[in-house]
């Protein structure tokens, strides 16, 4: 396979999972804010609201990923490239930084403070920015695993 | 296709159009004004006009639109929705002179509603001082309501926003936001206020649960309270209010967040009060009137509602104050539309939301 069509399906792993896992956790976060509030949220009502914000959300969350990703991921590359030890981790790290740089981004250029109600305190822009990070990984793990080499698989 | 050549000649002339049961013409009465957001009608026939930016302008009868500002406006926080929002008179305005001005305060990192009255001598405005202002200053420069209505006990309303990222604090008493207050015409609390004694809740509060008022109009004849709020992505609603009543923003909500995302999975848990009627998609209503004069008179008794998303107005037919039908008017305008009001004399008036906003005078076509 070659090195562009690897570090793609890498690249659309990345975003597929971090799109994904953000939308769940943003769901949960948003449904928290009303729990905390006394409302009861039954599981049922829980699973088909996640459901309704991974067909929902996702849309415009897929987009903000993809550029974020598509901007941090061939530096991460490059930077597992250029440091040996620790290789694997700079996926995971561009990915996180990625999306914590376009979350700040999409809230300058947007008319209201945060477009993403979950990343209105710390602890939700924290886990938004780690399911992001696994998406990384996800990256990280999908390029070895198509690579015949052990580190910097899209190193041709 | 007769009809639509005409009406668009019309148009072009800055004249008329035609509805399907009224016939009006519209006249361009001031323009030039950067998003012009109240408008009241003062004793003499002169008018006044806010502009967003911050400035209070004035037009003459016979003359129009003032070059300069008024003098002595309060300095407002002007960004994004944030600026100088209602003029309104007080009941013994005619001998006092008195107004009130609802405005963002404060600056980009802290800022809320503010209230001011001041006295309008014809010229400037002279002792003006601050009467309300919401707690707490929140970040950013969305949803600061500042529609206000005087009730025929002479207290005043002012309906607030949720300042955006603190929605939840819309069901928290403790705060102003998304709520209505009730002042008197002095900044005071009145003595029958619902939340007065209520432990850790702010006396000024008449309502809470809500997003961003943007429309308040009182029905004289049945002794309702009307308002209307904006939703997210679908979910604006009209209200009748209730003195104490709970409107549920943000538990209950026929909207999405601009997102997508859903913020709550109830759209009625009846614990809150419901809507007359909500609009999804969104219209994103702003100002109100009720008609009640005679110069339209099939239009007597009917809500009439500006909107910016949806470039037109909406009449809300009513029959014994039912809601039974809209119709959207004033759409071949192409405009978003930022306040509505009824003239002492009857004509409508429309303020146009644009850096070239405009005042325009909505009369029957037979008395053009």
């Amino acid at each position: 396979m070659s090195l562009f069509l690897r570090c793609l399906l890498g690249y659309a792993a990345a975003v597929l999972t971090a799109t994904l896992l953000g939308s769940i956790v943003q769901t949960q976060f948003n449904l928290a804010a009303l729990t905390e509030m006394g409302l009861r949220i039954p599981l049922g009502t829980r699973l088909a609201t996640t459901g309704h914000d991974l067909l929902g959300f996702t849309p415009l969350y897929s987009v903000i990923v993809a550029v974020a990703f598509a901007a941090s991921l061939p530096v991460a590359e490059a930077l597992r490239r250029r440091w040996r030890p620790g290789a694997h981790l700079f996926p995971a790290l561009g990915a996180g930084l990625g999306l914590w740089v376009a979350l700040w981004v999409a809230n300058s250029l947007a008319p209201m403070p945060t477009l993403i109600a979950a990343t209105r305190g710390n602890v939700g822009s924290l886990a938004m920015v780690l399911s992001a990070a696994l998406g990384g990984v996800a990256y990280a793990w999908v390029t070895r695993a198509l690579s015949t080499r052990r580190i910097s698989p899209c190193d041709a | 296709m007769r009809r639509l050549i005409v009406a668009a000649i019309t148009l072009m002339a800055g004249l008329a159009e035609v509805s399907a049961a009224t016939t009006y013409h519209i006249a361009t009465v001031a323009e030039g004004l950067d998003h012009p957001w109240s408008l009241a009608f003062l004793p003499n026939d002169d008018m006044l006009v806010t502009e967003r930016a911050g400035r209070l302008r004035l037009i003459r009868a016979g003359e129009g639109l003032q070059a300069a500002p008024v003098e002595g406006a309060p300095e407002v926080y002007a960004e994004g929705q944030a600026g100088l929002f209602e003029v309104l008179l007080a009941p013994d305005h005619e001998e006092s002179g008195v107004l009130f001005l609802s405005y963002a305060c404060g600056e980009a990192k802290a800022n809320t509603t503010c209230l001011d009255r001041a006295r309008f001598d014809g010229e400037r405005l002279m002792d003006r001082e601050t009467l309300f202002r919401a707690l707490p200053d929140t970040y950013g420069a969305s949803h600061y309501g500042g529609r206000m209505l005087l009730l025929p006990d002479d207290t005043l309303l002012l309906g607030l926003g949720d300042g955006f990222d603190y929605r939840e604090h819309a069901q928290n008493p403790a705060n102003h936001l998304g709520s209505v207050v009730r002042l008197t015409t002095d900044g005071d609390v009145p003595e029958d206020n619902p939340f007065l004694g209520v432990e850790r809740a702010q006396p000024e509060l008449f309502s809470v649960g809500h997003r961003n008022v943007q429309g308040l109009a009182y029905d004289a004849e049945r002794r309702e309270i009307l308002l209307h709020e904006h939703g997210p992505r679908g979910g604006d609603e009209l209200n009748r209010i209730q003195a104490g009543g709970n409107y549920g923003w943000p538990m209950v909500t026929h909207g999405v967040d601009y997102t997508g995302a859903r913020i709550s999975p109830y759209t009625d848990l009846g614990l809150f009060e419901s809507p007359l009627l909500h609009w999804t998609p969104s219209i994103a209503p702003s100002g109100m009137t009720l008609y009640d004069a005679s110069l339209f008179p099939e239009w007597q008794g009917d809500l009439f509602v500006a909107t910016l998303a949806a470039r037109h107005v909406v009449r809300l037919n009513r029959v014994d104050g039912r809601i039974v039908a809209q119709e959207p008017l004033f759409a071949e305008l192409g405009e978003r539309i930022r306040d509505i009001r009824t003239s002492p004399d009857g004509a409508l008036y429309l303020l146009t939301d644009s850096d070239e906003g405009r005042v325009l005078r909505v009369m029957p076509t037979e008395q053009r």
